[in-house]
């Protein structure tokens, strides 16, 4: 490899952002693990139980907790949000706000649905890990989100 | 195309790409778990892959970030910038053509960052692109430490 060479550099720069990225976290406080885990839906759900749950569920057991009344929470950005949600859907504003919020409604230890725009987004799983890091002990991932939602028509709001 | 940018044009183009760089990976390098899930978010990394993508995208900004400013490997540095545009522009644009509503993390990876992809952050890609290719196709090279020529 010729290192005076722009494609040679390319492939240097490349290679030297491999090593200290991989490097720096092994060795960082915020390392994240190589692949990225995903939650996996569950068969059964157990609402009764005193253990924490952070689990995914499908859309099917999404409707079937909206129709017991169990809090929704819209992890995507407020824009989303607003050109529509499901129904009773709570906002997805500050962290801290968000909390306090959902505890001047139910507190911790009540179920609570986080979703976001689609089947493979994020924000759900990112936001249920920071509301367990929070103290929240009963979290479930609806992994279908908005898009499985207002496909299958169920109950939705736009303001 | 033949080589005429020349001179402050040139510089400038190097600082404001460059800083624009470094800007961009230091959240992303402070908070890859949260870079990993906007990652993610785009849906064009199969296998849990967006958490590699998030160890080394930062550090790759950085590093040309830090090369244009200071003059080393500018071409090294310009290319990898117009590789990593590219990829992002078609990341955003397949996103966008899916409906995928999501925010960008291109420059604050917080989840209420308000940066939500859109016609505006291809059009600053494009920028980005522009600036690039005035550094690559540059006439001379002025404040550059190594290599001296080519």
């Amino acid at each position: 490899m010729n290192i005076r060479s722009p494609i040679g550099q390319t492939v240097f720069l490349l290679f030297l952002s491999c090593i200290i990225g991989f490097s720096s976290n092994l060795f960082s406080s915020n390392s994240i693990p190589w692949i990225a885990p995903e939650l996996t839906v569950v068969e059964e759900i157990d609402t009764t139980t005193d253990e924490a749950v952070l689990v995914a569920i499908s859309l099917e057991q999404a409707k079937s907790f909206f129709d017991d009344g169990i809090l929704f929470v819209d992890a995507r950005d407020e824009g989303y949000y607003e050109a529509g949600h499901i129904q009773g859907a709570m906002r997805n504003s500050f962290l801290m706000e968000l909390i306090f919020n959902i505890e001047e409604r139910q507190g911790k230890d009540v179920p609570l649905v986080v979703y976001c725009g689609d089947p493979g987004c994020g924000d759900s799983e990112q936001l249920a890990y920071d509301l367990k890091d929070s103290g929240f002990t009963k979290l479930y991932v609806f992994k279908g989100g908005w898009v499985e939602w207002s496909g299958a028509a169920y109950p939705s709001q736009v303001d | 195309m033949s080589r005429f940018f020349k001179g402050p044009v040139v510089l400038a183009a190097r600082l404001i790409l460059g800083g624009v760089f470094i800007y961009a990976s230091l959240g992303k390098i402070s908070d890859p778990a949260a870079f990993a899930t906007a990652v993610g978010n785009y849906h064009v990394l199969p296998f849990g892959l967006e958490n590699l993508m998030a160890m080394v995208l930062p550090w790759l900004e950085l590093i040309a970030g830090v090369c244009l400013i200071v003059g080393i490997m500018v071409d090294g540095a310009t290319i990898m910038i117009i590789i990593m545009n590219i990829v992002f522009v078609i990341a955003i644009t397949q996103a966008l053509a899916r409906g995928i509503s999501i925010e960008c993390g291109c420059f604050s990876v917080a989840p209420e960052s308000g940066d939500n992809i859109g016609l505006q952050t291809i059009l600053r890609d494009f920028g980005y692109l522009a600036l690039a290719f005035i550094v690559f196709y540059r006439q001379e090279k002025q404040l550059e430490f190594f290599p001296k020529s080519v």
